[in-house]
């Protein structure tokens, strides 16, 4: 509890540090790339538009509100959950002279992944409200829900974010295991359908992804005004525990990682 | 005040290559599960110790140097002290802002420009964000690159990155001062901005540690020096002393296969003697000092010529003596032997120098070995003349045909210029 303690305070010691990584990061994006922050609405855009087809043209599906809203929805909070993971996984190993050269806490590499993941959340949670007028779905009091969700979203993508750059630091095969993980878990997960229609011994599988409640709950009280039930707040409360977990660890590491860069 | 203590430090590192991919993972947890919980002090298969039990502590307004050989422990010293390392055991203890000067653009992106940059290695550095804009002028002015502030810093030449980033770290205000080998950086006008902004904080009494290959700037910036070996502090003194220990050892080590094989010839050492026959690094202003320049003959050389400059540590050319110059002859150099340039009266003032030796053909064009500024001493004296040499010289007045001697009297001692740090803390050591 103490070393919880001591790293959080560090961290919030360094907390310019983490703006400045999480400012460079998205300034690089903005001057290497031509349409910058469109990227960040352009793919979900795109995965909606996929989605849309097959599930309302070929296999219809019904999902209580327009498919692609629905879509969307889920796609905004998967992408921003993904990405921050797919910058964490190289964070640590990328940056190899400021590791072994310059000291300050480690966790500023996946954090700053996170962060700048969270900016394209923002964005592309414009283009959400944008088809939510466009559906005219309608809000009501769940959505003061909303900035709980998101926390909840957020810790738990920053544990798992701790967790795999450290371990592609000591494996560099993790790099890999993670895009074909990432790519199925999205299918095993609320994105672009109710995962919760399969039944059966695989069901109760999928029910124990962590993902599912959190995404549900984002749809919850932006599209069907209901507020987050049970599933939801255990995941969030073994999120938390999961953070401080994944912390520690990632403190106890981090005199190592100079040595295995 | 700040202090750095390194108390009974040891590092132990693993040779060879470490698993890095999952497929390593599953044997190495199998063998660790077989073995007991290893102990700390104990040296497992293929570990070897980079530093072992060291201790030193660097107090308030003192310069530590660090020198000794390649793969003796220094960088390890170094990254420890920046906390990017932590020891296997042992105690490191430093209180404040520590200011590393090592990789100094490590943080530096490419494809931003150096005003970004500046604020992001600040920050990487621990400034903030108000404190990095309000020196940001002085830092800008300081590394001289202003014209081109809002460049990319992929478009510097590598010596404006350095300076850029010399800047950024001496505008730290740092409680403790740690540097690496930064004095190689940029031109002479720079490195002197550099020396005198080191100096300025070492003023202001923060410690200050220096690891370096440049044993003349050791011996020009730091009050101490430890020489380390074998990961071991194996010698504690006084710059100047140091120095002479590091080659004393060197030459020990190395004196049985000295000669390169590349070379005919080598030289093995340059000493400097006293008149007492002594070699020392310290020498007096206006008594003799012998040159020994000693050598390894792989072949015989016929009438070579052997040439000897001295530099002040600022870099200036002080003297320049061959033997071609002077109309010398030597004979036939066979085997280890050595050659003396006999000083009869020094005339160099209190202060920092380097002496750089060649042996050169018989035509005296082309060098068969050179060690350049490579033997630092320091000179003292009561002198207190400005400049490098001392002239000898006296005062007279005249009248008409009267002339006489001016007048002198006792003076006591109350201050002089300070040229150069190390010679004062030798003085005040010595007075």
């Amino acid at each position: 509890m103490s070393i919880l303690m001591e790293v959080v305070a560090e961290q919030w010691e360094y907390r310019e540090l983490l703006v400045r990584m999480t400012a460079r990061d998205l300034l690089l994006r903005y001057k290497q790339t031509v349409m910058g922050f469109g990227w960040a609405i352009f793919m979900p855009l795109v995965n909606t538009a996929i989605f849309s087809v097959i599930f309302t043209r070929v296999a219809t599906i019904d999902v209580g509100t327009p498919y692609p809203v629905y879509a969307f929805c889920g796609l905004v909070a998967w992408n921003f959950f993904a990405s921050s993971l797919r910058f964490s996984v190289t964070s640590l190993t990328s940056n190899p002279s400021l590791v072994t050269k310059v000291y300050f806490p480690r966790e500023i590499f996946p954090f700053s992944a996170v962060l700048v993941s969270i900016v394209d959340f923002a964005v592309s949670a414009l283009v959400l409200v944008a088809l939510m007028l466009y559906y005219k779905v309608a809000v009501g009091l769940p959505l003061l829900m909303l900035p709980v969700v998101v926390l909840a979203i957020v810790v738990f993508t920053a544990a798992t974010a701790l967790v795999i750059s450290m371990a592609n630091l000591f494996y560099r095969d993790v790099k890999y295991l993670f895009e074909i993980v990432i790519a199925v878990w999205m299918f095993a997960t609320s994105v672009v359908y109710p995962i919760g229609r399969v039944g059966g011994k695989l069901g109760a599988v999928l029910a124990l992804n962590p993902m599912t409640p959190l995404i549900d709950a984002f749809r919850a009280v932006l599209l069907d005004q209901r507020l987050p039930g049970m599933a939801f707040g255990v995941t969030f409360a073994a999120s938390v525990v999961f953070l401080a977990g994944a912390w520690v660890m990632f403190h106890l590491a981090e005199f190592d990682f100079a040595e295995n860069l | 005040m700040s202090t750095v203590i390194f108390d009974g430090v040891s590092k132990k590192f693993r040779r060879g290559e470490r698993h890095d991919s999952l497929r390593d993972l599953v044997p190495s947890l199998v063998k660790r599960a077989m073995r007991r919980r290893p102990d700390p002090t104990a040296l497992a298969d293929q570990e070897f110790w980079a530093v072992r039990d060291m201790s030193f502590e660097v107090g308030p307004g003192e310069a530590l140097g660090i020198i000794g050989p390649n793969g003796a422990g220094k960088s390890t010293t170094l990254k420890l002290l920046t906390k990017i390392l932590r020891p296997t055991k042992g105690r490191i203890e430093i209180n404040g802002r520590i200011g590393a000067l090592i990789e100094v653009a490590a943080g530096f992106h490419p494809d931003l420009t150096g005003r970004e940059n500046v604020f992001l290695q600040g920050a990487i550095m621990g400034m903030s964000r108000a404190e990095i804009a309000r020196k940001f002028d002085a830092i800008v002015d300081f590394s001289g690159v202003q014209d081109f502030i809002d460049t990319p810093v992929k478009r510097y030449s590598s010596g404006m990155n350095a300076r850029l980033g010399f800047a950024i770290a001496a505008h730290l205000d740092p409680d403790v001062l740690i540097i690496d080998e930064v004095l190689s950086v940029g031109d002479v006008g720079f490195q002197e901005k550099c020396v005198t902004r080191m100096r300025e904080l070492l003023g202001r009494g923060i410690p200050l540690v220096f690891v370096s290959h440049n044993l003349g700037a050791v011996v020009q910036l730091c009050t101490r020096a430890i020489l380390v070996d074998r990961g071991k502090v194996q010698f504690d003194g006084r710059p100047a002393e140091t120095v002479a220990e590091f080659r004393k050892a060197r030459r020990e080590s190395a004196a049985p296969d000295a000669a390169a094989a590349d070379k005919p010839i080598a030289i093995t050492d340059v000493q400097l003697l006293q008149p007492d026959g002594e070699a020392s690094p310290l020498h007096t202003t206006g008594k003799p000092m012998t040159i020994r320049v000693r050598y390894e003959a792989r072949e015989p050389i016929r009438q070579p010529h052997v040439a000897i400059d001295i530099h002040s540590v600022d870099g200036v050319y002080c003297a320049g003596i061959n033997t071609r110059m002077d109309d010398c002859t030597l004979g036939t150099l066979e085997g280890r032997g050595f050659v003396d340039l006999a000083i009869s009266k020094l005339s160099l003032l209190p202060g920092c120098y380097s002496i750089s030796a060649g042996i050169l053909d018989p035509q005296g064009l082309r060098p068969l070995d050179l060690q350049e500024r490579a033997f630092p001493f320091s000179v003292v004296s009561d002198r207190r003349d400005f400049g490098f040499v001392y002239l000898e010289h006296q005062w007279m007045q005249g009248h008409g045909t009267d002339v006489r001697p001016a007048a002198r009297h006792e003076v006591r001692l109350v201050s002089r210029p300070v040229r150069s740090l190390a010679a004062v803390a030798v003085q005040e050591e010595l007075g």
